[in-house]
């Protein structure tokens, strides 16, 4: 992982361990804004981007414990804290969540493929950049859109078949740079 | 007996990257959630793919140009960190017939605890909820039952929880996931051996060719 990721997995384990502000202050000055940024791209108001980007923190703080550097990076742990906030206070629905119940031991995913994954982070993270400008549009927009593919494809003035055949070929090129054999 | 441990491999259905993206990146609504959230309790390799493409949120996230808060927002975060109390995860009963924890907090309970509603011979239902056009249910055919052919005028999803069924597009166990796009034709039999049942969302209503469905589904609220 790049250094800064691996600082801020370190951080948020202080956190953790030993309820250090001051690990959190650093987690927050880096994190807060850009979950501000990612909620503003799918359209929140100002105010309530705030809101929420400081309400996200404050669950970083409550749910510490359950962060395993292993499985996902800090960056990864935050996105999906700030996805189910915003699905939650913005589209007023629950997220239906695997619990951790349903990963049963004999079928969870192996510890060294939980290992794996770690790693596959900044390899994903290089090879998005490489992607061409129009793979990484509907790779981003299927994050930062609150819709579905047809509504993007029409915003787009594209065709659907279009939008799904760049999905695919980004899905591809990322599943190349993990060493998938298509 | 809920069999929620298909032999290595079992799953042959799964979903597509679009459909998993729509989850991971949170664009799904709650029915079409439940049904990937449902899929992914049996199988393994998705819950994989899903870890990899939340990883690309989190590439995406922190890549953003960050948008700065308001002057004081972290002294206001740190002068409430003490009255947050740290997340624990709510006790419950263990399931006692492997049904996945995340549709039984839509069920209410186990699988084996539904009430069914008849809607002929062999086939009942148990709705879950719904959201404007958008249904959620659970559907139960005994071996052998026929859904009747039908079309579809929005999407059709459905995960396979217990038993079987086959279709022209194949045949389909436990936590395989079918989807049935606008237009699409197809008539399910339920195979042989224990009752099928099945978790089915619609984001419009189905279209019976048979007069008698037509006009009974809608009772049915299909």
């Amino acid at each position: 992982m790049a250094p800064e990721a691996l600082e801020m997995n370190a951080l948020l384990g202080r956190v953790a361990v030993n309820r250090d502000r001051a690990a959190f202050a650093l987690l927050f000055s880096h994190f807060a804004p850009r979950i501000k940024a990612y909620l503003l791209r799918l359209g929140a108001p100002a105010a309530v981007a705030e809101d929420l980007a400081q309400e996200a923190l404050l669950n970083l703080w409550r749910k510490a414990h359950l962060f395993d550097p292993a499985k996902a990076s800090a960056a990864t742990w935050l996105f999906t804290i700030a996805r189910n906030l915003r699905i939650d206070a913005i589209r007023r629905e629950k997220r239906p969540e695997l619990d951790p119940e349903d990963f049963m031991p004999e079928t969870g995913p192996a510890a060294d493929e939980g290992l794996a994954l770690a790693d596959d982070e900044a390899r994903l993270r290089l090879a998005l950049k490489e992607l061409p400008a129009d793979q990484i549009q509907v790779v981003e927009l299927s994050f930062f859109a609150d819709k579905p593919h047809s509504q993007i494809a029409a915003e787009l003035g594209i065709p659907l078949g279009t939008v799904k055949s760049r999905l695919r070929l980004a899905m591809a090129r990322l599943k190349r740079a993990l060493g998938e054999v298509e | 007996m809920i069999q929620h441990h298909p032999p290595h491999g079992g799953i042959a259905h799964h979903p597509d990257d679009e459909l998993l993206l729509a989850y991971v990146g949170g664009a799904a609504d709650e029915a079409v959630g439940l049904i990937v959230a449902t899929h992914m309790a049996y199988c393994p390799a998705c819950r994989l793919r899903a870890g990899r493409l939340e990883a690309i949120g989190g590439s995406l996230l922190e890549d953003l140009s960050p948008a700065p808060l308001a002057a004081g927002a972290l002294d206001a975060a740190l002068a409430r960190l003490d009255q947050v109390v740290p997340f624990e995860r709510p006790r419950r009963s263990a399931s006692r017939d492997g049904t996945p924890e995340v549709l039984r907090s839509y069920i209410g309970g186990d699988l084996s605890t539904v009430r069914w509603r008849q809607m002929g011979p062999r086939l009942s239902y148990a709705p879950l909820f719904r959201r404007g056009a958008v249904s959620a249910r659970l559907l139960r055919g005994t071996p052998g039952a026929d859904s009747g052919a039908h079309s579809h005028r929005g999407l059709e999803y459905t995960v396979v929880l217990q038993g079987g069924f086959t279709d022209a597009t194949g045949n389909y166990g436990p936590g395989d996931l079918q989807v049935m796009e606008d237009g699409m034709r197809h008539n399910v039999v339920a195979d042989p051996g224990e009752d099928c049942i099945n978790l089915a969302v619609t984001t419009d209503r189905l279209k019976f060719d048979s007069l008698l469905q037509r006009i009974a589904a809608p009772l049915f609220g299909f």
